[in-house]
């Protein structure tokens, strides 16, 4: 556990604990009422984490490194910003990756975009959010977020 | 019929098992090594979820509803969406764990923007993620992306609320469900007790207690269920269809 989720748990548990104290029916129904939102959640995002080892298993991150290196730069920001849709590679092991082939003398501009759509864009996680927020939202949201990772992509290799 | 139902219910699940069975016999060292990808994100769920469920009991318990229609409702301008930004940085875990408490605060009255701001801000800006790439790319490649992404996000936010509407949102299943509320006339004492802690829904006549409305959606249940254990003689009874 890094130190982040840490000073979380710390949080969460001690504000748990004054509820408790300050009202404890009203937390226990509280409780009750985030089981039963939760409980339907719970099965969905294991589901989730198991595609995601799929994902990896068949683009795993080296072969990324191909994408984004690509010399054809408008077409390998499209291809790197949809591979970072529908992969969620963990940050330490994105970060390295791209830093490597930046310092390779790599484009920027796929590397933006690709570590931009990697985080804000959810290919998998995108039933979840349209179950908890409806299809509009999820559709537009993701949609957004991926045209705006390659606004901001482009904009880096205009600035850096 | 109902394997059906079970089966519609339960797409993903179903989808996911079904792509693990037809790999595990056809390639099942590309099964044995999705399941090994797959225990990192595992781990992770499982030291977050708990803490959002902690919060998401906090934050109905603690925060009035009123704290957060004004913190991060539709009138609270650029302060709520500084705090959405904020809340969204801080916070630690995947960005399905900003799921549930993006949905309490939605039901709680935080605005379409605010709400797509935290969500953004949770999965992309992270503070340790953000040392990770000062430490691969730099400092200005890092703080020009940073800029850059919260500017988006904020413009994001905003062109959200223009086409997504409170409307097209799933009504909250706390809503939809059929509360009833009653009290036994037989048991009241009509000590008062209930009246005094929630005016809006009961009144005494004739000294008796009785109910003034019924409550809509689940966040008054809390409250409800509360008047209903202080009740002295367990006259009031809180009937949820589930």
């Amino acid at each position: 556990m890094d130190i982040f989720t840490i000073i979380f748990w710390v949080i969460a548990v001690v504000l748990f604990v004054v509820s408790l104290m300050k009202n404890r029916n009203k937390t226990l129904a509280a409780m009750k009422k985030s089981k039963s939102m939760m409980g339907g959640m719970v099965g969905e995002i294991i589901a989730i984490i198991f595609l995601i080892g799929l994902v990896l298993t068949f683009i795993p991150p080296e072969s990324i490194k191909t994408v984004l290196g690509s010399s054809n730069t408008f077409l390998s920001t499209v291809i790197s910003a949809a591979v970072g849709s529908v992969t969620l590679i963990p940050a330490f092991v994105a970060f390295p990756l791209v830093g490597s082939l930046v310092d390779a003398g790599a484009s920027i501009v796929p590397a933006v975009a690709f570590l931009t759509t990697l985080t804000m864009v959810g290919v998998v996680t995108f039933p979840l959010e349209k179950k908890e927020f409806g299809t509009k939202f999820a559709v537009t949201r993701n949609l957004f977020s991926f045209g705006f990772a390659i606004v901001i992509a482009l904009a880096m290799g205009v600035v850096v | 019929m109902k394997i059906m139902a079970i089966i519609k219910k339960n797409k993903l699940i179903v989808f996911v098992a079904a792509a693990y069975g037809i790999l595990l016999l056809a390639s099942p060292d590309q099964a044995l090594q999705s399941w090994r990808n797959s225990i990192y994100y595992l781990i992770e769920m499982l030291q977050v979820l708990p803490v959002i469920f902690l919060l998401t009991v906090v934050i109905e318990v603690l925060v009035p509803k009123e704290m957060i229609t004004q913190g991060f409702g539709e009138k609270s301008g650029l302060k709520g969406n500084l705090l959405s930004l904020l809340l969204g940085s801080i916070s630690a875990g995947p960005v399905y764990a900003a799921f549930p408490i993006s949905k309490i605060l939605l039901n709680k009255g935080a605005s379409i923007t605010n709400i797509v701001i935290i969500l953004s801000s949770w999965a992309v800006i992270k503070i340790p993620m953000l040392a990770n790439e000062v430490k691969f790319l730099g400092v200005k490649f890092m703080g020009i992306r940073w800029i850059m992404t919260v500017i988006s996000i904020f413009v994001m936010g905003y062109l959200m609320a223009l086409f997504v509407k409170t409307k097209d949102l799933p009504k909250p299943e706390m809503g939809s469900r059929e509360n009833v509320l009653e009290i036994k006339q037989e048991y009241c004492i009509g000590c008062g007790i209930c009246a005094k802690l929630l005016p809006e829904y009961y009144e005494i006549r004739d000294k008796k207690a009785v109910v003034k409305k019924m409550p809509q959606g689940k966040l008054q249940e809390a409250a409800i269920v509360e008047t209903a254990d202080k009740c002295p003689t367990k006259a009031i009874v809180l009937s949820m269809d589930e």
